[in-house]
């Protein structure tokens, strides 16, 4: 057997990646030349504001499409979390402590109940999230009483929470984020959560006739997305202040758009956080230019569609061609 | 035997890391059968699935009835008239006969399909290969053999000029392979080219007149049928003579203590009332026909299907054996008769595949020690002689016989003491095979017992110890290895059925 040699530095990096970095690097020099004062700190900011919630959202929609899965419910999810735990915090003075808890808590239960349904009712995923995106939304507007909520301001005592996204002139969000990619993909490499998760995408029989129990993984990581999108809500929230309830299905789009693209396979078994984190900047640099260049919030859903589209497909003629 | 219709010269195809064809020539004549042989990995399908366009070759030339070609797809080589009939049958259950041999081709007339036309030329395919099937019955209630007539008569409806089968005996019962040579020797007559792709030894010197043998992706040698024996073309494939008696006396103590007890097991109609010993040290051969029951069996002592009653007692203890995880955990490991389905995870590295029933021993807490992974799997590579450039390959580029080794370095890794083997030669070469059965005896040696589930008559007795045989769900008879003969072991695994 003849081994055919790959460039090193290629194969260490992978081509996927080198070429998702060039492309957000065209797309940030483009902005600048069609936007006048897009090039400085101002819009890296702005775009990185939306990469702090969006991130954890798709940090967390890895781990359920690793298993062959998907998640529709995590951006109603999302707005459920910032909506309960804000309206508790609003209306009976809990500290703020407990609130950022609370949220998390509301991500890891929804997580919960899709998983379980996912893996001991054996529901198809598309539809159990479907049905939870609604359950999300409802839950959140009878217990608001269908107002919206906004969240402390930075000068109020509680405001202490919004340090979290920025401390003085560090962007603690980014760095956040970026921690917590590099524990996730810790646990997707070196972790038996993480290989089970990865193999059972892959070829869910083989593992379950290898022992493994592999009902109680595939419920962990529904899990592991949902504490994932708790802390997306907070991001969120400390982000953009106010929070209504009834939406929240853009996000689901964008994040499963950032996931894919970074190479995670729609059918399972391959994933790819370095991926992700890129594919999320990317999305996040979309959006802060396509307001830049005053268009409307309309014109990046349908850019971020065809991303969908455009990823899925060159995933699937990849394993045609191995094949 | 007439001019050659089909050449193919100096192909040449790689994929990442492996060289698969490797300037392999081949070619077949009007009116003859040339079997394709190799051992698995040789390249043979390879070979085949670039003459059909379902892979691209890298260079080398095909020549067919005289012109130069090259198909894109399976359905240009169709009509052009180079067919496969493959090992998996591609038939649709719940079409009728005719609609399947038709399908995407169906007469018309005006917009709506033109059924009597359909069954009528399904007919006719029928008489010329001279067999007899109702071509308004469902495909599902056909048998395999039925089954695979039919995929014939869809192959000469294309007017094939040469018609390849790839393994076409291996579900076949020993009627039905009668009636396939019947039909294949008709063909021939018609002076069509037949590739004739088989691991059976015996069936080759029968039926064909030529034999090709590739090896690790090259081109071998051209033989003779006529003038060749078995031993010559074995040898051409492995490059070394392997010949092994049947077994003739039990290497299993007298006293040896009974590691796993069966009793009553009830699984569906497949499995009804099976009670069976194995003892420490012992290859228990599970001999019968296809769809006696004897996977649906293992799948239930293991836990991967449910049964209905029946208790299982390991080493004198009773235990309860719910899910494949509780076998494993009781030390029962399951080598499945289909591996790339339930066997492997074929994405994976073979580091992965390896340690995949035993993850727990290989972390500190959550987290994988990937040295100590790769040290055991490195180690059992070696012992088992895996051919792979390293132990972090994905098990997808491996050939059959290396992925089988994967599955059972994952039991060994697992230090499981009750192996079932379900077909563990099954689509592995020569060579290969001989390795498995020293592996098995080198296992029992130590102590191990393995189950050993098999379809081929010289496998069961060449390995076992004692020869259980099933028939319809229900177990037929239980013969030592002294006394047991083709004869006798074919007499209880037909006994029902004829009867």
């Amino acid at each position: 057997m003849d081994k055919i040699k790959q460039n090193p530095i290629v194969k260490k990096l992978g081509f996927n990646r080198i070429v998702l970095v060039a492309v957000m690097l065209v797309m940030y020099f483009a902005f600048c030349a069609l936007v006048p004062g897009f090039f400085g700190s101002a819009h890296i900011l702005g775009a990185l504001n939306y990469v702090y919630f969006l991130g954890f959202l798709s940090l967390g929609v890895t781990f359920v499409i690793a298993t062959g899965g998907i998640d529709f419910s995590i951006g109603p999810v999302m707005f459920c979390c910032a909506l309960i735990s804000g309206y508790t915090l609003m209306k009976f003075g809990v500290p703020m402590i407990l609130c950022l808890i609370f949220s998390v808590l509301i991500g890891f239960c929804f997580g919960l109940w899709n998983g379980y349904l996912v893996a001991y009712w054996t529901v198809p995923p598309f539809i159990v999230s479907m049905a939870s995106m609604n359950i999300a939304k409802g839950l959140a507007a009878v217990y608001t009483k269908t107002q919206s909520v906004s969240w402390p301001r930075s000068t109020d005592p509680n405001g202490w929470f919004r340090n979290l996204v920025m401390l003085g002139k560090i962007p603690m969000g980014l760095i956040i984020f970026l921690v917590a990619a590099a524990i996730c993909s810790f646990v997707l490499n070196n972790t038996k959560f993480g290989r089970y998760i990865l193999c059972l995408g892959s070829n869910r029989e083989a593992v379950r006739l290898s022992g493994v129990n592999t009902k109680k993984w595939e419920m962990f990581a529904y899990v592991m997305c949902g504490l994932l999108v708790g802390i997306a809500a907070i991001f969120f929230v400390g982000v953009y202040t106010t929070v209504q309830p009834g939406y929240g299905d853009q996000y689901n789009n964008e994040a499963i758009a950032g996931c894919v693209m970074g190479g995670t396979s729609m059918v399972g078994g391959l994933a790819s956080i370095g991926g992700t984190v890129i594919g999320v900047l990317i999305i996040s640099l979309l959006q802060e230019g396509i307001l830049a260049l005053k268009m409307t919030k309309d014109v990046q859903l349908i850019i971020t569609g065809i991303i969908v589209i455009v990823a899925v497909y060159a995933d699937v003629s990849a394993r045609r061609r191995k094949n | 035997m007439g001019e050659v219709i089909l050449e193919m010269k100096e192909i040449d195809k790689s994929f990442p890391g492996v060289h698969a064809l490797d300037h392999v020539s081949f070619d077949v004549k009007c009116g003859e059968v040339h079997a394709l042989m190799g051992e698995n990995g040789a390249g043979k399908s390879t070979l085949m699935k670039v003459l059909t366009g379902i892979y691209s070759k890298d260079s080398g030339s095909i020549i067919f009835d005289g012109k130069e070609i090259e198909f894109h797809s399976t359905r240009e080589a169709q009509e052009a008239g180079i067919v496969i009939v493959h090992q998996e049958l591609n038939m649709i259950g719940d079409l009728t006969v005719a609609q399947n041999i038709f399908i995407g081709r169906e007469p018309k007339k005006g917009f709506r399909i033109d059924d009597k036309k359909m069954i009528e030329d399904s007919k006719a395919l029928f008489d010329r290969l001279k067999i007899h099937i109702d071509p308004t019955e469902k495909m599902s209630e056909l048998t395999v053999g039925k089954q695979q007539m039919c995929e014939i008569a869809k192959a000469i409806s294309h007017n094939a000029k040469v018609i390849i089968f790839d393994e076409p005996s291996a579900a076949l019962t020993e009627k039905e392979i009668e009636d396939l040579f019947a039909i294949i020797r008709d063909l021939r007559s018609q002076n069509l080219g037949i590739v004739y792709i088989s691991h059976r030894m015996d069936e080759i010197k029968v039926i064909t007149d030529r034999v090709s043998v590739m090896r690790d992706g090259t081109y071998v040698g051209t033989l003779i049928t006529e003038d060749c024996t078995k031993e010559d073309i074995i040898n051409m494939m492995v490059g070394r003579v392997i010949y092994e008696k049947p077994k003739e006396k039990s290497l299993v103590a007298k006293d040896a203590p009974v590691v796993l007890k069966v009793e009553h097991l009830n699984a569906g109609h497949m499995v009804q009332d099976i009670s069976f010993e194995l003892k420490k040290g012992e290859i228990l051969g599970f001999s019968g026909l296809m769809g006696a029951g004897r996977t649906e069996t293992a799948r239930a002592i293991f836990g991967a299907d449910p049964k209905q009653s029946g208790e299982i007692y390991i080493n004198g203890k009773k235990v309860e054996i719910n899910s494949p995880e509780d076998a494993v955990k009781n030390g029962i490991g399951y080598l499945s008769e289909d591996r790339r389905r339930y066997g492997v995870v074929v994405q994976k590295t073979i580091i992965e595949n390896s340690t995949l029933a035993c993850l727990e021993d290989y972390t500190n807490g959550a987290v994988i020690n990937k040295g100590k992974e790769k040290e055991i799997t490195e180690k059992f590579i070696k012992e088992m002689d895996t051919k792979t450039p390293s132990s972090d390959q994905l098990v997808m580029n491996l050939s059959g016989g290396n992925q089988q080794k994967v599955v059972i370095t994952k039991w060994l890794v697992k230090n499981c003491d009750i192996l079932i083997f379900d077909e563990p030669t099954r689509g592995i070469d020569v060579g290969a095979k001989s390795e498995i059965y020293k592996l098995m005896n080198a296992l029992t040696a130590e102590g191990k017992s393995i189950i050993m589930i098999s379809s081929e008559m010289n496998e069961i007795l060449r390995m076992s110890d004692r020869i259980i045989v099933m028939c319809e769900g229900k177990k037929t008879g239980e013969i030592a290895i002294e006394e047991a003969t083709q004869e006798l072991i074919m007499d209880k695994a037909t006994r029902d059925i004829v009867a």
